[in-house]
């Protein structure tokens, strides 16, 4: 465990020292996408305090790539550890987002698909959607029931000087149970902490931090639209650019409502890998 | 099964790759920017000092397909090319916003407005050098 820590630090540290700006949201998507060939690789969790129940750690491991200048593939990894109860394997997703317009505006849309293979056990909140169900069920029964979902999202984004502001409205829909259409949103703001790039490498200064807040949370279904016995939180966000192709992402979530957790603490960790498709297509024998 | 779902997978993963780097550069001469952002000037104009942030915005950002030196790779233009370097600092600025996707130009709107006129002060210097 030390060692691994230490291995972690000593990675952190000699990564190199130039500066670039990610956007700081966890939850809300913003319209900006993948470069084109490059890969992003991300390790992050989500840790939670329900009111009743003990407390939960969701692990996962997204892998992002930028398929052309405006499609982004992204799959998910995603796992479970309740305290008192197992560890178990949540499933995956698989995420594309599409942008239809060609240049910049003043609200740049964003479509959004995803496949998800997942089972009830799943807990890392990548969107809050529906109502909010107490669970009291174990993780070996709860991860026996599947759920295959189809999600959609329309982002909506703005950059405004140097603040951005981005909204979107989810619609998921559950195709292992008979539940009707569900909905969620998701809204954030946020900027960086210095719009100046400076000549030389630093680590610890504002222009590597961007913060902002995210609001998200449950809108119901088909079966009852709004705000009755839903979740809701509300999230400081800030993220550190700690290399020109590292960021650490941290966020302290606050329930808004009864049956929100009162705190979701989300983390992440995120590496890319510039011109990982120009590698790949060379190992495939292409002329690059 | 799940071997054929690997197999599936990694095929498809290649594939994706492949799709992201098949495009070779090519000129694109509808990709003009409006008169309005043109005309707009460099706000950080009398700050050389600023350019120095500039280049090391383009080493990260601009050089993996542009080059270091800004000369061009196969899937970029050359950026000191006497037709680059004529255009306006907000031609320039209204092209690193916007990118051209259709030809693989990513936007980088991401980045803070100043951030975005620093990198067009460092194209300055590619094409005086």
């Amino acid at each position: 465990m030390k060692n691994g820590l230490a291995f972690a630090l000593c990675l952190l540290w000699t990564a190199s020292g130039l500066s670039a700006q990610e956007s700081p949201y966890v939850v809300t998507y913003d319209h900006h996408l993948e470069e084109p060939g490059n890969l992003e690789i991300e390790a992050s969790g989500t840790l939670g305090a329900p009111r009743s129940g003990s407390f939960y750690f969701a692990p996962y491991i997204e892998v992002e790539y930028g398929v052309t200048a405006r499609w982004t593939g992204e799959l998910y990894l995603e796992g479970q550890a309740t305290a008192g109860d197992s560890g178990v394997f949540t499933g995956w997703r698989l995420e594309n987002r599409f942008r239809p317009l060609k240049r910049e505006h003043w609200i740049n849309p964003i479509l959004y698909f995803e496949y998800e293979g997942l089972n009830e056990a799943t807990r890392i909140g990548k969107e809050i959607v529906g109502n909010a169900h107490p669970r009291r069920e174990s993780n070996a029964v709860l991860s026996k029931v599947p759920a295959h979902e189809i999600e959609t999202k329309l982002i909506l984004s703005s950059d405004i000087h140097d603040w951005n502001l981005a909204g979107n409205f989810i619609v998921e829909k559950n195709l292992s149970a008979a539940e009707g259409f569900e909905f969620g949103y998701a809204a954030g703001v946020s900027r960086p902490l210095g719009t100046l790039a400076s000549g030389g490498a630093c680590r610890w200064c504002r222009e590597n931090f961007s913060a902002g807040v995210e609001v998200y949370g449950g809108l119901g279904g088909t079966n009852g639209f709004g705000f009755s016995q839903t979740a809701h939180y509300l999230a400081p966000v800030v993220a550190w650019q700690v290399s020109s192709n590292s960021t650490l992402k941290f966020s302290p979530g606050f329930g808004l409502t009864q049956l929100s957790n009162p705190v979701l603490l989300r983390f992440g960790y995120s590496y890319e890998i510039r011109g990982f498709g120009t590698q790949v297509a060379q190992w495939l024998g292409g002329k690059h | 099964m799940k071997t054929a779902r690997l197999t599936a997978i990694i095929l498809l993963s290649a594939t994706l790759c492949l799709l992201a780097e098949s495009a070779g550069y090519q000129q694109d001469p509808n990709w003009k920017a409006p008169a309005e952002a043109a005309a707009k000037r460099n706000p950080l104009a009398g700050k050389p000092q600023a350019a120095a942030g500039g280049k090391k915005l383009f080493q990260r950002e601009c050089a993996q397909c542009h080059g270091d030196e800004g000369s061009g790779l196969k899937k970029a233009a050359d950026l000191q090319l006497p037709m680059v370097q004529a255009q306006s600092d907000g031609a320039l600025f209204w092209k690193i916003t916007n990118g051209n996707p259709d030809r693989g130009m990513p936007s980088f709107s991401k980045l803070p407005e100043n951030r975005r006129w620093q990198i067009v002060m460092h194209m300055r210097e590619l094409g005086a050098n």
